[in-house]
Formats: structure tokens, sequence, C-alpha cells
């Protein structure tokens, strides 16, 4: 039987579905990304973009469709799902990683004694009302003790015992027990958070100490129980550095000086440099008299000004 | 800084914690800012942008005076405020028309940023061809070497796929994928990583012209039969297309960067699988319980003990030494067992 023919047709009818390339298609099917490395062809780039640019695209989406149809399926009411592998790419969180909740006492005791924890169900199944009832809450269980209309009073109880104010008092108090309870967790965590944080403060101030000195705390004198900073290294700059950089570097100094001078003129207005104190300077030339004086002296004449000086 | 909220009611207190970090995180939501002057091209650009990016789009439509590369302070605050994590900003000025500023966040904190020109943009209703449903997921493809080697793409290759495909979802109706985003750039000349210019913004403007455009494209998929169980895929265009050229961008710090791609730690089931490591004969049920699976070599039938009768017994003149002395040795054996039997 010949079956040429056939095949002939099956191929006319269906186009092939394999993609070739040089580099093998980098395929992340966790995020749904194909990423084609291999380089442009500059020709069919250059005589028609559009085309060219489509028709990539299409060889790394059937690379990417292929990917996809092999993986395994689960059932749904939309058709089936396919279940994707964690994505390869590595991209940053969005926020932090959320941190762990302090355990509460309770959590540690059960953690050391080995107890499970149980889910407590909100409804509780009455046996009377045939039904599921709330635990707590709108006409909960709790509650059954006040709402019933006839109570089992013991027989040497006082004369006004009141059976429903009784069981409401319990409860009650357990209810004030466990916001205390919870309080106290609250506070405890925050004064252990705040120790932490003090210690984490000393700890950092006691290591830019120790590298504020030239040997980088080599010599210190070391404390008890104190650890040994790791990964401190003395760094130098190298001793040839591109003419573009040294010129930085001392440009920046230089405009730091800049500054130091400018906010030591704002500090001192009307003082000279740091050697002559003017204002006192002029006091003095002038016996007291102002700069306004001295200056009138001056043009007066020299002689004069000089004979009737104090010798 | 926005003031801490004490939620009065448990309505308020479920949209807080909605909010609060995740070990597995939702979409990223984008806001769509204006500058002090967009032009017609912008406009259209973002209107179209945000039609692919919805829902987890929020549009700013009134005009804000701000530049994302001299002062962030606002990204930051509109990043709290609407628990958004990616900016838009499109601004056209006369030094840079038709300006586009991708910026990404970690913490409310501009993590890196990036800048675009649109060179050319055409946009979804030119082309009369079916579009894809809004908040189905696109699929992705990158063509060019430069997505590994050049700093400036790799950049671009993370924060174009944070913008539309960072989700981490578990599975995927296969028919729900209607659309795809295609990044391609244009060839470069002479220009690889290890010349590659350094991410920061000290580039001349010289430097910025020699790197090549690059081209999105958005096509919807049409899935043909192919004879076997993978479809073939036939591209028709969607629309929007726009032509990109790089401008400013800005590098991540290293600190935050390093803080952002910290990863949840694994769990127990996971580091017992061998976490990628190929693990022979282990796994891992869903209980947590370890299994093994050991392999024996084949048993010898023939040395086999049955059961032991008077008539099996190899006589003392029949068979070699050996047999004999395993004789022996069972004798003994069956002895001590007579003795222990009787005592």
């Amino acid at each position: 039987m010949d079956v040429s023919n056939i095949l002939a047709s099956h191929a006319a009818k269906f186009q092939s579905i394999d993609v070739e390339k040089e580099t093998p298609l980098d395929v992340d099917t966790g995020f749904l990304t194909v990423t084609d490395l291999n380089p442009i062809d500059e020709d069919s780039y250059s005589t028609n973009l559009e085309e060219y640019l489509q028709s990539t695209a299409r060889d790394g989406i059937q690379a990417l469709i292929a990917s996809l149809y092999s993986l395994p399926t689960k059932p749904s009411p939309d058709g089936p799902l396919a279940v994707l592998p964690p994505p390869t790419t590595l991209l940053p969180r969005e926020k932090p990683l959320p941190k762990p909740k302090p355990p509460t006492k309770w959590e540690r005791f059960a953690s050391a004694k080995g107890i499970q924890k149980k889910v407590r169900e909100k409804k509780i199944w009455d046996e009377e009302k045939q039904e599921w009832v709330n635990r707590w809450g709108r006409d909960g269980k709790n509650k059954e003790k006040e709402d019933q209309w006839i109570t089992e009073v013991p027989a040497n109880a006082a004369v006004d015992f009141d059976p429903v104010k009784v069981a409401r008092d319990a409860r009650k108090s357990r209810v004030a027990q466990n916001e205390r309870q919870r309080l106290q967790n609250v506070a405890r965590t925050t004064a252990q958070s705040e120790r932490q944080d003090r210690n984490k403060e000393i700890d950092r101030t006691l290591a830019t100490t120790r590298l504020s000195t030239a040997s980088m705390g080599k010599f210190d004198k070391k404390l008890d129980g104190e650890k040994k900073l790791k990964g401190i290294k003395r760094k130098f700059e190298p001793t040839e550095i591109p003419i573009e950089r040294e010129k930085q570097s001392s440009l920046a100094i230089l405009s730091k000086l800049d500054g130091d001078v400018k906010r030591a003129k704002r500090e001192k207005p009307n003082g000279g440099d740091d050697v002559l104190n003017v204002r006192k300077a002029i006091r003095s030339a002038s016996r007291g008299r102002g700069a306004v004086a001295l200056g009138r002296a001056q043009t007066r004449g020299d002689g004069k000004g000089r004979r009737g000086g104090k010798r | 800084m926005l003031r801490t909220i004490k939620p009065k009611n448990a309505r308020a207190k479920r949209a807080l914690d909605a909010r609060e970090p995740k070990e597995v995180e939702d979409a990223r939501t984008a806001i769509f800012v204006r500058g002090t002057h967009t032009g017609e091209v912008v406009n259209n650009v973002m209107k179209e942008l945000m039609a692919l990016k919805r829902p987890d789009a929020i549009s700013f439509s009134k005009k804000n005076a701000i530049r994302p590369f001299e002062d962030s302070s606002s990204l930051d605050f509109w990043a709290q405020k609407n628990d958004a994590s990616m900016f838009l900003v499109g601004q056209s000025t006369k030094k840079r028309p038709a300006g586009l500023v991708l910026a990404r966040m970690f913490d409310s904190k501009v993590l890196d940023m990036c800048e675009f020109g649109v060179d050319k943009f055409v946009s979804m209703s030119e082309f009369k061809t079916p579009k894809s449903t809004p908040g189905h997921k696109p699929m992705m493809h990158f063509a060019s070497e430069l997505f590994d080697t050049h700093p400036r793409y790799i950049q671009l290759k993370s924060l174009l796929m944070d913008f539309f495909n960072a989700e981490v979802i578990d599975s995927i109706c296969l028919g729900g994928l209607e659309h795809i985003i295609s990044v391609s750039v244009a060839p470069s000349s002479g220009l690889n990583g290890a010349t590659g210019l350094s991410l920061g913004d000290g580039q001349s403007s010289e430097d910025l012209s020699k790197l090549p455009k690059v081209y999105v494209r958005t096509y919807t998929v049409r899935m043909l039969a192919s004879g076997t169980r993978v479809p073939r895929v036939e591209l028709s265009p969607m629309g929007p297309f726009l032509d990109l050229s790089l401008r400013r961008s800005q590098a991540a710090d290293p600190d935050l960067w390093r803080a952002a791609m910290k990863r949840p730690k694994m769990k127990k089931q996971d580091v017992e699988k061998g976490l990628g490591k190929k693990r022979k004969n282990l796994e891992v049920d869903e209980l947590g319980d370890l299994r093994g699976r050991v392999h024996i070599a084949k048993q010898d039938l023939d040395k086999l003990q049955t059961r032991k009768m008077k008539g099996l017994k190899a006589g003392p003149g029949e068979g070699d030494g050996e047999s004999t002395e395993e004789g022996d040795g069972e004798d003994e054996g069956s002895k001590r067992r007579k003795r222990r039997k009787s005592s």
C-alpha cells in the first residue's frame, strides 16, 4: 500500500511545529517567558522589519507552547489546567519577607511539651436543639447556663444565690483572663524587641569605634566576651587612578574646604581671619573711639597724629 | 510618611492584612503617572499599556510635577499610599520628547528605574484584529543576545517581566493564553557586555545613542491543529507597537537589591526532596514522611533452606567435601536444637 500521498497531504495540511535555532531557546515556563539569545539576522531585519519580528516571535512562542503542552495537567471546570513549575528567572521581591510572628507563652509551652495545635470549630452540635450552634458569640453554647429556664441549685446554697449571675461571672472572668494574657504576650514581645534593638545598636557602636583606629582595632584592649569582627578589611586606594577620578576627588576636597570657609563666615560675620581680630585691633588703635574717628585722624595728617600720641 | 492606622473594624483589618508582606507575592500593581506635560503620543502609549496591565493598574489622570531621577520622594509616598510597586511616568519635555520612566519599588522605596523615548507608536485601534481579554496573563518573548550580556538590557528584561508577568502561579488554563508581548532589540554594532557601559547615570549622550533600539510588539495567538498534541502557533498583530530608545537609567542600590532578592526559607518537604539535587531512591510523600526504595541483589534460590527431612539429607558417601561439611554443620545445629528442646 502506498502511503506517500497520504503523508504528503498530511504534511501540506499541518505545518511544522518544530523550531530549530543555533542557540537553543531559554524557556521559563513558570513566568510564561521565552528568551531567544540568537543574534539578529541583519538582512531580513533591514528588508522587512515587522515580518522579521513577527516570525522570530512566532518561533519563540511555538517553543514556549510546546513546553507548556508537555506539562502535566489537572482537570478543572474550565478545561484542563497545566501545572506550572516554579519560575527559574529571579525577580526582586515587592516587599521584604514576612517576619515570623513571635510565639505566645502558650505556644512556647506547647512546643516544649510537644502539644499539637488543634483548631476548634466555631460551630458545635447541640443535642437538644438537634442543630449546629455557635460555640461562642450570638446564642453561643457558652451562654447555655445563663439562658436556661431552670437550674439545679446546691443544697447548701445561700438565700440570695443567683445561678445565672454565677455562670455569667465565670464566663466574664474567662474572657478577662484571656485578654490579660494577650496583653502580657504583647508586652513581652515589645520588651524583647526593644532589648534586641538596644543590643544591636550597642554592637554597631562598638564595631564603629573599633574601626575608627588606624589599626582597625587590632591593638585595642579586648573586652570580656567580645566577638571578633568579621569581614573587615583595610581599604587602600590604588596608587594609580585615572586622571578624571583623581581630579574629582581633589575637587571634592576643595569644595568641602570651601564649604568650611563659608560656614565659618556665616558663624562669625564680622570677624576677620583667625590671626588678627580686626574689631579688637581697631579699638586699640583708636583708643576705644572707633573706626570713624581713626579714619578722621588718618586724613588730618600724619605728623599731628603722631605728635599727639602718648610717649 | 503615612500615619500608621489601627483598624477599627474587621473589614479594615482584612484590607490592611492584605497589604502585609506575603511569602508568595501577588502581581505588582502599577501606577500610571503623567508629568507636567505629556504629548498625545505619551498619553496614548500610557492608555494602551494600561489596557494591557489591567486590572493591576491605577491611573493618575492629573498632571504632577515630578522628576523621578532627581527626586523620588513622591513615588515613595504614592507607592505606600496605593500599595503599588511599579510606576510608569510619562513626560514630554523639549530635551527629552515623549519620555516614559519605568520605576520599580521595593518596600515603598525606588529600587531601579529606566527611561525610554518613544520613537514610534502604532495604536491598538489601527489593527482591525481580535484583541486579548483584559486580565489574561500574557506570554513574553525576548529576542536578543543583549538580554544576557548587557547590563542595561538585563535590567530592561527584568523590569518588563516584573511589569507584565511577575505573579508566580501554580497552574494555568492553556485555552486562556491569548496574547504575547514580544521585545526585540535592533542589531547591535560592536556592543557587548564586556565593553558594555556601567548601569550608573554617568553616561554621556553618545553612549546612549549607541544603545540599539527596543521593539515592543503585541500579538494575539491562534492555535491551529498540527496533527500532534502540541498545536501550531500563528500570530496576528494586536497592538500597541512601540519603538523605544533607551535613555537614562538608575541601577539598584546593592544593599536594597540584596534585600529584595531574599527568598523565603524552603519548606521541609522541599528540603528533604533535595532542592533540585537529585537524590536517588528517596522521596517525600504528602505527609512529609521520607520513603526510601531499597534494591537487593537477586536471591539465589539454590541456597534457600527448605524444610529439613531425613530423606533429603546428603548421605555420608554422597556429594563432595563441601556438602559434607555443610551437612555436619546442619547436624550440629539440629543436635543443639534437640538439646534445647529436651532441656
